[in-house]
């Protein structure tokens, strides 16, 4: 991308410029400069505004650099002598209460199912699949209505919480990433030969030796991408968490900083950085494991 | 497919041929999936309906299924409501807003997806942690990112915009961004436009690198510029990836809830039908008239499916 600076011999820096720019190649770098400062900007803001006191939150102008990293904010968030504590730290394990267990489960019982779809043959497979797959049409707010109206009469008649219940949640979250993980480990099996299971099975190897011996070690990578979109999923979601939970020590993490937010005496400062916790792991997750997770965005793993 | 000898002299029943066994596993195998997508996704769809047509509430949320019947009374209220419907420019109604609002969003998502993937199709240093710094805004928590932006906006002169804006001599005083009608529609749909245009660039994209070669060498053997092998050569290679990609994100555009909940609260000409329906379902606690709001939006989005999927996505060299 930058012209060969060290190249000392004839011309300097700002000639080597400009024989290298030339207007497509200015267009392009125009282009990427523009969308990385538009995306990154918004990141850097989130975790710079972590680090500020509140003094410099709430001064006449914003401060672009924090004066050093101070924090304040993260204090507040876990200290127990803090004045404002927010015991963050139960939200966060809140959100993997749900995000963990809506992962395993996802992933062992989509492979159980997608395994069926792939691999065997049997009356009402497509009408099967494709009223699963019915439910990239069903806004969230539609469902949202009848699951509480139905889980709350359940409820009352075999004696649960249908509100401030985590295992509820596990289960509705389950509902909304399974179809996308079936659909995700169907696609993947089908890229396996059938010819290597057939060996197996004429081995005298019974089905879940074989699915269990050889199909899964094949599939890690699949396994692996959509134990990470399922647990993303729960990790982020809002809607549901916000009608289904009302105590304070169950929320979970967006729910908390919505809570934050919405407080009278707004401190962002807080919010940031409740959010940059939040957000963080999921960032990196994907800086690393770019290649590999990118197909699986593809193939509808977020869905929204 | 073969079939084990030693079970073959046992059974000889049609119950345990091998493709009858064959199907009972692959019916164990996925009925956990298949009861919870049922009853937790079909099953709801279906009562959502029923509720719709229902007066339900509160105070019988306990005995829902002896809720009174009061045929359409819930759709006429949603009607008549001075949210749903459309009063003349300067309130659209949520039915109108939600449909503009996912169009103009759609539409810009794609465009900016088409960009980036673009832009990310030239070979060059640092592509790949390029690629996946393009894929923050749509992975990253939606309450992070929404209120980042609204910090952002903040309508005090320490809100990062007013102060660019101010600096730059385009405003006196600083401005509430999000809390002016219009503008906040406006904001809100560049917002989708950021956090989801990952989505359509990945798709482009991938489309983009499978695209023979040999097409853009003839296009420059005939002398086409680069501007003519896109609109000749790229354009048309790309055209059913972007109709699918339209129909999916307007699908998802037009359902979504939390984005316009976080940073409008629907206030300032925003309320779109999702957030209708939870106002009418959870603030009003009038549950037969939010299912009913629901049932309209998604009458709304199967007709409009239709026919996208009948008229626009038909190749017309099928016919």
């Amino acid at each position: 991308m930058v012209a060969q600076s060290n190249n000392k011999e004839s011309k300097n820096f700002i000639q080597h410029l400009a024989n290298w720019i030339t207007v497509p190649r200015f267009i392009f770098a125009a282009g990427l400069i523009f969308f990385l400062t538009s995306i990154l900007f918004p990141f850097y803001w989130m975790i710079s505004s972590s680090f500020k006191t509140r003094a410099e939150i709430g001064a006449r102008e914003p401060v672009y650099i924090p004066s050093a990293l101070r924090l304040d904010a993260y204090k507040e968030l876990f200290d127990p002598n803090n004045p404002s504590f927010q015991d963050f730290a139960t939200n966060i394990f809140n959100s993997m209460k749900i995000a963990i267990p809506t992962a395993l489960i996802a992933v062992i019982l989509s492979t159980f199912g997608a395994y069926a779809i792939a691999r065997l043959r049997f009356k009402g497979k497509n009408v099967l699949l494709s009223s699963i797959l019915m439910i990239y049409l069903f806004p969230g707010v539609l469902l949202i209505i009848p699951l509480f109206a139905m889980l709350a009469q359940i409820g009352d008649s075999i004696g649960f919480d249908v509100q401030d219940n985590l295992s509820i949640l596990v289960f509705t979250y389950l509902a909304q990433t399974l179809p996308v993980a079936l659909y995700m480990l169907t696609n993947y099996f089908r890229t396996i030969p059938a010819e290597i299971e057939q060996a197996g099975l004429i081995d005298g190897c019974s089905r879940f030796d074989v699915i269990w011996r050889i199909t899964l070690p094949l599939a890690i990578p699949a396994l692996v991408s959509v134990a990470i979109f399922t647990f993303m999923i729960a990790w982020n979601e809002f809607l549901y968490a916000l009608i289904f939970l009302n105590n304070n020590d169950l929320f979970t993490m967006p729910i908390k900083i919505n809570t934050i937010y919405n407080n009278p005496s707004p401190r962002p400062h807080v919010v940031m950085a409740a959010s940059t916790i939040m957000t963080i792991p999921i960032v990196l997750l994907f800086l690393a494991l770019e290649r590999f997770l990118a197909e699986g965005l593809t193939a509808g793993g977020v869905k929204g | 497919m073969t079939v084990p000898t030693a079970s073959r002299k046992k059974f000889s029943t049609r119950w345990n041929s091998f493709q009858a066994r064959e199907a009972r596993l692959a019916w164990i195998l996925i009925l956990p999936t298949a009861i919870i997508v049922f009853s937790l996704v079909l099953f709801p769809a279906a009562f959502s309906v029923w509720i719709s047509f229902h007066d339900v509430g509160l105070n019988n949320l306990n005995e829902v299924f002896n809720a009174p019947y009061v045929g359409l009374e819930n759709y006429r209220k949603v009607f008549d409501d001075f949210a749903f419907k459309f009063q003349g420019m300067q309130s659209w109604g949520a039915a109108v807003t939600s449909i503009i609002y996912s169009f103009v969003a759609t539409t810009l998502t794609l465009l900016i997806g088409l960009l980036a993937a673009l832009l990310l199709n030239r070979p060059f240093r640092g592509r790949g942690v390029t690629r996946a710094v393009f894929l923050f805004p749509y992975v990253a928590p939606i309450v992070s990112v929404a209120f980042v932006w609204r910090w952002i906006l903040d309508p005090r002169p320490s809100g990062v915009l007013n102060d660019v804006l101010m600096r730059l001599g385009v405003i006196e005083l600083p401005q509430a961004y999000l809390a002016t009608r219009g503008l906040a529609l406006l904001l809100v749909i560049f917002f989708e436009a950021w956090r989801y245009f990952p989505f359509a660039m990945l798709m482009i994209l991938a489309r983009l690198q499978a695209i023979d070669s040999t097409l853009y060498e003839a296009a420059k053997v005939d002398g086409a510029s680069t501007w003519q092998q896109f609109i000749h050569v790229t354009l048309p290679e790309l055209r059913y990836v972007l109709g699918a990609i339209f129909l999916l994100r307007l699908m998802w555009t037009f359902n979504k809830f939390d984005d316009i909940f976080l940073l409008t609260g629907g206030g300032f000409g925003t309320k779109v039908l999702p957030v209708l329906t939870y106002e009418f379902s959870f603030k009003l606690f009038d549950f037969g008239r939010g299912a009913a709001t629901a049932m309209i939006l998604l009458v709304i989005l199967v007709v409009f499916m239709a026919f996208y999927i009948g008229v626009v996505m038909r190749n017309p060299e099928e016919d």
